[in-house]
């Protein structure tokens, strides 16, 4: 195993993650192709830290970082998509535009 | 007398400003209290302005009354205050239009506590602007007297509709507070790029008057930032084509505000033009001065032909407020020192005339709650002072000697008959189109039959009385005797006449 | 003592009664308004004291400073000459004769106590314009009794027509005072001053070097400030004012109207005579205007049937006459003429209001007749001065008619001679009309079958002024050490020699319009109708005077009202929809049509983001990477 065969699995993870987020409809999804692609910059980053990095430790710390944030954001998304479920019904994005001008 | 004297333009400024914050605590549910309290005030604030005038020595002429804080040293601002007889003059001014201002809106029923706030962070504005000689802090307080209008208008004004013209009140707060900000907005980048210049120059930051008043801004500077400064003031000024605020925002201001608006802060734009643009600028107004005087004189001519073709009441004012700054903005670009004073006392006389106008205006508004005048008829029978004061107020504006009009617009003609004597007579022209448009209102307004629809309608009340009376007397007493007030204007006039001669 | 330095006393005392009366003047008994017959008798008592001053010590002047503004300095003073203090005495005499009329004819009318208040006003400033020794001073006095006449036109404001005359009034002087005023303007820009004297000092020496004041100059200033007369005393073309001025009170017609205001013009002309001498085109100018006024005006003084328009036409055309001495270089021809004809015109007015108090306030001459034996006194009255005003021998009248006749002729030659005549013969004819219509015949309304006399107070006025018409005739002969009164006014002139054959020419014409009058009204020997039926356009054309109240009126309505609400219209729709919304609106809708952007849709921003992503990395690759 090489660095390479890790950032090609990091890029084939990222970009089937860009694709649920782009194609999916359902806010649920969508929300677990963003975790993909997370997912996918910490096994970046753990890759480059267990090739280049002599103290192995930096991209580690930084993937647990991430892990956190994405929790903590994965708590709040959903918390959102159960509000406007409950609200509008539905959560096909196609169907929210509250954001609209 | 001495302490006061080294503070009294502290005061004056700040008294209102105070008086405003200690409103804001004021507890909601007394709404009744609200009035007198401001009155004794505004009543402090006008002693104040007649003891500045009256002290002022014009003998020793130049600034008086000068004191100065440090704020910002890094960039070299300071509270700094100071007046010249012209500066005395607009105090006095000030003085009595707010003081009458308040009277005229004992009544008001509306949140008079908001209203009031606001009313006195605009006097403050307005006294700071005059007697500011720093740049910073004047256009701080030129900002502070033209913002509050616009809630004054959009919550307390009212809306004009005829069937065929429709006005909201909102149009008018907004288009007055859009215009009077893009004015500001030239005038912003003028005084920073007179920072900029002036500093260099020194070799120190600065925005203090005297220090700038020393710098020798080169001609091309000049010349390019003059017309920021004077289309930036102009456009509070009244000035054509950039007027249209004035009658729409007149119309649609409650009493006092209209009172205080075209009696006093259109003439903070005449000022700006005169103690910024045309003292620290002399070269700039000296090759602009023939477009000031050109588009003065399009103001007088148009606006009084605009008058002569009004409805309503409040709009016939307006338009005569714009053809009356056009005689200021025409005086200010003879360049020349009759010119000047002439144009100084007409924004002092028009202030008073103008404010007497609105009052009766007012007065009758809000009683008839229609300013139509194609419908009002013959209510010199109900309502005597009304028409009284209306007819000093319109007599006054037609230039009748005897009254301050004369006195002020004499002048503005011989200094214009000095330079650009064709321009005089189209000047002259105007002032008797002015008569044309006012005794049309008065005629129709208050003589004719007596008409059962307007049979009870009730005078004025004590209190417009009392406040058109002081404002009548201002016009009598300098109408019969200008000698005082002109030589105090004399005094501060002529160092920035001087320095627009000498190159 | 008193004297000439007091004479400012006089304006003074009056202005302190309008004062008076018209702020606390209502909590005094009457409204205070006995205070101004007090003070124009006590102004009447100090003229005495100053013309006997005069008299002793010769022209003085007076003055202190006004305003003063760089080196403009602008002063207020007095000039006390045989000109002013004659003038002084005619303003308060018949100031005070019709107060004490007025007492009696305003009493139980509204207002009684304004009406007096504006009265002194007028005295004052009227006394003032008088004794002004400088044209702006003369300027602010002559504003102010425009504003007295404004003011007492409207008297009766309830009544449209009355406040329509009023504003007609002050818009049409106002006309004539800004030439007036672009006159004194232009003559302080050259000149640089504003006092007659010194204005008349460098008019002596015009064209000469070293004299900023050209002939050019000179002549068009003379020319606007003649505009300012021709506004104030009725002149064509701007005479439309006076006739319907009418609509004030009687009174009011008989002092400003006709003894007082009105000749302001013909006293600025006569004040600053030595100047417009130097101007001989302004000259010609006010000889042809005065020609023009006296004659066509007395057509229509024929033709009228309201007794008191009879009367201002009568009196517009005689202002003619005096603008005609005037311009034919005879100042004291025509101040001679001003002052007879102002006693003679302020007693006819009074009569006439005498008629109308005593029919019941008609005012139309055909719903008159028979007044003579109901009204004994008023028609004594009103014949002496309608003799005097035609010109007959030994009334006053006559005399001042051959001073100005005189002039004419030998100032301006035979045409404008022949001119005067035919005036003159018309002025002696409506007159005869107006008596005879009025007091003979039968009464042709029930109010004029009940007629009454006037009481008591309001017929002494008329018998002193009609005594003075009478006794004016003295001024005719020497006077104070001077050949005439013409010439006691103005020393430098000649003073013009009694030609017999003049006085019996002018005896005749006055004596055959006279006679006409007789044959058509008296005797009814000449149908009334003899004339109208043969010339119905003449007639048509007089009863609508000129047309020329008719083509003001459109051209008010058309025209300056027109260019008025085109401008309205175009600051509403270009300047303030296109320039001040039109700016507005485009934010508004770039804002609109920018905000489009915002679909609302997730997928839709992610996919900008990553599109976003692409581009920068491009340009990353293509500047950095590849560079």
């Amino acid at each position: 195993m090489t660095l390479l065969h890790t950032e090609l699995l990091s890029a084939v993870l990222f970009v089937i993650g860009l694709y649920g987020v782009l194609a999916r409809r359902n806010a649920v999804l969508v929300l677990m192709s963003v975790e993909l692609m997370l997912n996918a910059v910490n096994i970046n980053l753990i890759g480059y830290a267990a090739f280049t990095d002599p103290g192995r430790v930096l991209g580690q710390v930084l993937a647990i970082f991430v892990i956190t944030v994405a929790a903590a954001e994965v708590g709040l998304a959903l918390a959102i998509i159960l509000r406007l479920y409950r609200n509008r019904g539905t959560v096909n994005l196609n169907e929210i535009n509250l954001m609209k001008w | 007398m001495e302490t006061l004297g080294e503070y009294i333009l502290l005061i004056l400024t700040a008294l209102p400003f105070v008086g405003a914050l200690a409103l804001i605590l004021f507890p909601t549910n007394r709404p009744k209290a609200v009035a007198p309290l401001v009155l004794v005030i505004t009543s402090i604030t006008l002693v104040l302005s007649v003891y500045v005038f009256v002290a002022y020595d014009r003998v020793a002429g130049g600034y008086q009354f000068i004191e100065r804080y440090e704020w910002l040293p890094q960039i070299g601002a300071s509270l700094h205050l100071g007046i010249d007889g012209i500066a005395a003059a607009m105090m006095l001014l000030n003085g009595v239009v707010a003081f009458t201002g308040t009277l005229v809106s004992w009544k008001l029923v509306t949140r008079p506590k908001d209203f009031f706030i606001l009313f006195l962070l605009l006097v403050s504005g307005v006294y700071g602007t005059f007697a500011s000689l720093d740049l910073l802090f004047f256009f701080f307080f030129y900002e502070l007297a033209v913002l509050p209008m616009y809630l004054l208008i959009g919550v307390w004004g009212s809306t004009t509709d005829f069937k065929t013209f429709f006005r909201p009140k909102e149009y008018g707060a907004l288009k007055l507070t859009l215009m009077l900000v893009a004015g500001s907005v030239l005038v912003w980048i003028a005084l920073l790029a007179m920072w900029q210049q002036g500093s260099d120059s020194i070799g120190r930051l600065t925005f203090n008057f005297f220090d700038l008043r020393e710098v020798a801004f080169p001609p091309t500077f000049q010349k390019i930032f003059f017309p920021f400064l004077f289309v930036g003031f102009g456009v509070l000024a009244g000035l054509w084509p950039f007027h249209t605020w004035s009658p729409d925002g007149h119309v649609a201001a409650p009493t006092s505000v209209s009172m205080l608006h075209a009696g006093v802060l259109m003439k903070l734009g005449a000022f700006g033009i005169l103690r910024v643009g045309m003292e620290l600028l002399p070269e700039g107004a000296r090759s602009w001065g023939p477009v000031m005087i050109g588009l003065g004189s399009v103001n007088v001519i148009y606006g009084a032909v605009s008058a002569l073709a009004q409805k309503d009441l409040k709009y016939v004012v307006g338009y005569s407020s714009v053809s009356h700054m056009g005689y200021v903005i025409m005086g200010l670009g003879t360049l020349d020192q009759i010119g000047i004073n002439g144009a100084v006392m007409q924004m002092f006389s028009h202030g008073i005339m103008t404010a007497l106008f609105f009052c009766m205006v007012g007065v009758i508004y809000e009683r008839a709650h229609l300013r139509d005048i194609t419908v009002l008829e013959g209510l010199s029978k109900r309502m005597g002072f009304a028409a009284a004061f209306l007819t000093i107020a319109g007599l006054a504006s037609l230039g009748l000697p005897g009254l301050s009009g004369f006195a002020a617009e004499l002048v503005v003609f011989i200094g214009i008959f000095r330079t650009y004597p064709i321009l005089g007579v189209l000047a002259v022209i105007g002032a008797a189109l002015t008569a044309v448009y006012i005794l049309r209102l008065l005629g129709k307004v208050f003589f004719g039959p007596v008409s059962e629809r307007w049979a009870h309608l009730t005078d004025a009340s004590k209190l417009d009385i009392a406040a058109a009376s002081i404002l009548v007397g201002m016009l009598v007493l300098w109408g019969l005797y200008p000698l005082y007030i002109y030589r105090i204007i004399d005094s501060g006039v002529l160092p920035i006449a001087k320095r627009l001669v000498g190159g | 003592m008193l004297g000439m330095e007091q004479a400012w006393l006089q304006p003074a005392i009056c202005a302190v009664a309008f004062v008076v009366i018209a702020l606390p003047g209502r909590v005094l008994p009457r409204s205070g308004a006995w205070l101004g017959p007090l003070a124009i008798l006590s102004a009447f008592v100090i003229f005495w004291f100053v013309l006997s001053d005069l008299l002793k010590n010769g022209p003085a002047t007076f003055s202190f400073t006004w305003l003063e503004a760089g080196d403009v300095r602008i002063m207020w003073g007095m000039i006390l000459d045989n000109l002013s203090v004659s003038m002084l005495g005619l303003v308060s005499f018949v100031a005070l004769g019709v107060q004490v009329y007025s007492w009696a004819y305003m009493s139980g009318e509204p207002r009684f106590g304004w009406y007096f208040a504006v009265h002194s006003l007028f005295a004052a400033s009227m006394m003032v314009l008088v004794l002004a020794d400088n044209l702006l001073f003369m300027y602010i006095a002559w504003e102010l009794v425009g504003l007295c006449s404004y003011l007492l036109i409207g008297f009766y404001y309830e009544r449209r027509s009355a406040a329509e005359a009023a504003k007609k009034a002050f818009v049409t002087t106002r006309i004539g005072d800004v030439g007036m005023l672009i006159g004194i303007l232009l003559l302080y820009k050259t000149v640089g001053t504003f006092d007659i004297s010194g204005i008349i000092h460098a008019a002596q020496h015009v064209g000469e070097p070293g004299n900023p004041l050209s002939s050019v100059m000179l002549t068009v200033s003379m020319l606007l400030i003649f505009a300012g007369a021709v506004g104030k005393s009725a002149q064509f073309p701007l005479h439309v004012w006076l006739p319907d001025a009418m609509e004030g009170p009687t009174p009011v017609s008989a002092l400003i109207h006709a003894a007082t205001m009105v000749v302001a013009g013909v006293y600025l002309v006569a004040r600053m005579f030595p100047a417009f001498e130097m101007a001989p085109t302004a000259m010609t100018v006010v000889a042809v205007i005065g020609l023009i006024t006296a004659l066509l005006m007395s057509f229509l003084a024929v033709v009228m049937t309201d007794i008191k328009r009879v009367l201002a036409y009568s009196t517009v055309s005689h202002l003619g006459f005096m603008m005609l001495a005037l311009g034919s270089f005879g100042v004291g021809a025509a101040i001679f003429h001003l002052f007879t004809h102002a006693f003679a015109k302020a007693m006819l007015f009074l009569s006439a209001g005498s008629v109308s108090h005593g029919v019941h306030g008609k005012l139309d001459m055909r719903e008159m007749g028979g007044l003579r034996s109901k009204m004994p006194v008023t028609f004594a009255c009103m014949a002496i001065g309608a003799l005097s005003l035609a010109g007959l021998f030994p009334l006053s009248g006559f005399f001042s008619k051959d001073a100005v006749l005189g002039t004419v002729l030998a100032g301006r030659g035979p045409v404008f001679f022949i001119l005067t005549l035919v005036a003159a013969f018309f002025s002696a004819f409506y007159m005869a009309r107006l008596v005879l219509v009025v007091f003979t015949g039968q009464p042709r309304s029930h109010e004029a079958e009940h007629a009454h006399e006037s009481p008591v107070l309001m017929l002494i006025p008329l018998v002193a002024l009609a005594l003075l018409t009478i006794g004016a005739t003295v001024l005719a002969f020497p006077i104070a050490g001077h050949a005439n009164f013409g010439q006691f006014i103005y020393p430098a002139g000649e003073a013009e020699h009694f030609q017999l054959w003049l006085a019996g020419l002018s005896t005749v014409t006055a004596g055959a319009g006279l006679l006409m009058g007789w044959l058509i009204y008296g005797t009814h020997a000449i149908s009334p109708s003899f004339f109208r039926d043969r010339f119905p356009a003449v007639q048509r054309v007089l009863e609508h005077k000129y047309y020329i109240d008719d083509f003001y009126q459109w051209v008010i309505d058309h025209i300056v009202l027109g260019v008025g609400g085109f401008v309205a219209l175009f600051d509403r729709i270009v300047i303030n929809d296109v320039g001040i919304n039109g700016p507005g609106r485009s934010v508004v809708q770039t804002g609109n049509k920018l905000r489009l952007h915002v679909t609302g849709q997730l997928p839709n921003y992610a996919m900008v983001m990553v599109l976003g992503a692409i581009v920068i990395g491009v340009i990353w690759w293509l500047f950095a990477v590849r560079a």
